[in-house]
């Protein structure tokens, strides 16, 4: 019995542990009884059939045998992903990155360029607007460059004698004056901007109209010299060019009062420090007026014919006026030369013209003088011949009209009768 | 063929390894065959566990050793299935128990050999999964010959480089 266990050991071992098995396979799956085959079937069907206590077991052993593992694998299958996206596989990060580099620098290059074209397409579109609305002729120009020198503000526009420009024309952008041609080459020029020491124009005050002269400064401010001492100038007060210089034309912007200063030099003059309208470090496009006397666009003809319409219609009314005064004092100078002043307005033949319907050259009656009692050689109208008054009114003596003896008897007249009918019985 | 006699057997050593591969070994062959999957897909046609009981049955050369590392195994790999537990440790139970009865006679060296045993281990491993569930538990199991014979070919082909692999981690005395 001991050798065949012992020669069969194996298949004996085989069978047992296969017999087990079975069982335990038999044991889970089990046939159920016709009752419990209805609620095996649900069972299924919902999902809450279970294992029993040791299949539990043994299948909590092999998950908990397996899952650690697995845990770890993933982790350092998550690890090992990250470490070659990472670190490892950058083969052509270096490259790309050099790439991307690239593209970013070129990007905002063009970013730049873009910018500074929509800043310049703004500053041409004003400059352009001025132009239009300028009545005189002006020529871009382009800023290339400057002197270089702190003490020397000067500019190179990239214009020149073959453009036209000549010295000593004025140089403006759309914010106010800039400067001047001082020296023309021919495609560039050199432009003296007004804060320069050695520049000058003649300026004046917007508001309380006071002259002076511009120029600039050691520290290249800008300033108006020559002026009085005056309370009335502010801060902010308006500077426009005055247009005596016969380089700038007048009215154009210059800047803004900013503050006051006593002139070093003689204390009766004061220095007006000026903010420039236009930003005379930061140009990049100005415009030369190349011609002063320029003829005016169409539009602004219109207007100012309609305006000279207007205005030659009232002077024409004035004109009128002025001839009917000029005609009653005239008049009455005719009649009582003695009484009226020549050089004194007349007021009713003033109040009668600006009637409406009024005739202008029939002067109203000249008031009458008192005939004189006794008429001598000094009275008016006064004949030497006759010995007799002659009346002022007619012009006829009054001894054409009635006897010398009878005047006396006569009352003095009513206004507005006539001495022939006074002086009847 | 090389020495297919009992006598040349004999005149071998047998193999033996530390413990630490006894159980590190099997264990890794679990978790590769759970965790592989999840890499492979519908392409992870191979039996790692089998191939374990198969390596070291034919090593051993002891049907009992062999049996209890194809129920171990099997039982363990049923755990991690929703099914019966104890399929999976019949087949491999019964091919464990094969191959070292296979290699007290024969001597499995020769590579061709081992890829020709691994192969129809296995898909005598798959026969007996179909028989146990479908036979005797009366369950019902789809079966594609196709896919077991691609799992045959697989554990082969795994075989062929695992097996040297594993043969340098023997106790040479």
């Amino acid at each position: 019995m001991e050798s065949f266990f012992s020669r069969h050991r194996n298949l004996i071992v085989l069978l047992a542990v296969l017999l087990a098995q079975i069982i335990g396979l038999a044991v889970q799956v089990r046939r159920p009884t016709r009752e419990q085959a209805a609620s095996v079937a649900q069972r299924l069907a919902t999902g809450s059939l279970r294992d029993q206590g040791g299949v539990m077991l043994l299948r909590l052993w092999a998950a908990g045998l397996v899952t650690p593992p697995e845990r770890l694998f993933h982790a350092i299958d998550i690890g090992a992903v990250h470490l070659w996206s990472g670190y490892l596989d950058l083969v052509h990060l270096r490259g790309q990155n050099q790439q991307l580099q690239k593209t970013i620098n070129q990007l905002r290059l063009e970013q730049a360029m873009l910018i500074e074209d929509a800043r310049q397409g703004q500053r041409l579109q004003a400059l352009l607007h001025f132009q239009q609305s300028y009545p005189g002729k002006t020529l871009p120009a382009q800023v290339i460059g400057t002197s270089g020198n702190l003490q020397s503000h000067l500019l190179f526009i990239d214009k020149g004698s073959a453009d036209g420009l000549r010295t000593d024309m004025a140089v403006i952008s759309a914010d106010g004056i800039v400067g001047k041609v001082r020296d023309v080459f021919p495609h560039t020029a050199q432009v003296l901007l007004i804060n320069d020491q050695t520049s000058g124009a003649g300026v004046i005050l917007e508001k309380t109209r006071i002259r002076g002269i511009l120029r600039g400064d050691a520290n290249g401010q800008t300033e108006v010299v020559g002026i009085l001492a005056d309370s009335r100038i502010q801060p902010g007060e308006q500077v426009l060019t005055a247009g005596g210089d016969q380089i700038f034309p007048r009215g154009l912007a210059v800047g803004t009062v900013t503050r006051v200063v006593r002139d070093p030099d003689s204390s009766a003059f004061i220095d007006v420090i000026l903010r420039p309208a236009a930003a005379l470090d930061h140009l990049d496009e100005v415009l030369v007026l190349t011609d002063l006397q320029s003829e005016l666009p169409a539009e602004m003809e219109q207007d100012i014919a309609a305006s000279q319409q207007q205005q030659g219609a009232a002077a024409s009314a004035e004109l009128a006026r002025e001839l009917a005064r000029r005609k009653a004092a005239e008049e009455l100078a005719e009649r009582l030369p003695g009484l009226t002043d020549p050089n004194a307005p007349v007021a009713s033949g003033t109040q009668s013209a600006t009637q409406p319907g009024s005739q202008p050259a029939t002067p109203p009656p000249a008031p009458r003088p008192i005939p004189t009692l006794h008429p001598d050689r000094f009275s008016p109208g006064y004949d030497a011949n006759s010995g007799a008054a002659t009346d002022a009114t007619s012009g006829s003596t009054p001894a054409q009209t009635a006897s010398p003896a009878a005047a006396p008897a006569t009352r003095p007249p009513a206004s507005g009768q006539k001495p022939q009918q006074r002086s009847q019985p | 063929m090389t020495g297919i006699a009992t006598d040349y057997r004999r005149e071998l050593d047998i193999r033996r390894y530390p413990l630490a591969v006894y159980v590190l070994v099997p264990l890794a062959a679990l978790v590769l065959q759970a965790w592989l999957p999840r890499l492979l897909g519908r392409f992870a046609y191979f039996d790692l566990p089998l191939l374990v009981v198969l390596y070291f049955s034919l090593i051993r050369r002891h049907p009992i050793h062999g049996t209890l590392l194809g129920a171990i195994l099997g039982i363990l790999q049923d755990g991690l299935t929703q099914g019966a537990i104890g399929i999976h440790g019949v087949a491999n139970s019964v091919c464990g128990f094969l191959a070292a009865s296979l290699g007290i006679r024969f001597v499995v060296e020769n590579a061709l050999l081992r890829v020709a045993m691994n192969f129809a281990f296995t898909l005598l491993a798959e026969l007996l999964v179909v028989f146990v569930t479908r036979g005797v538990l009366g369950l019902e199991m789809h079966w594609n010959l196709l896919a077991q014979v691609l799992v045959a070919a697989g554990n082969a082909l795994i075989g062929l480089v695992l097996f040297p692999l594993l043969d340098r981690l023997q106790i040479r005395s």
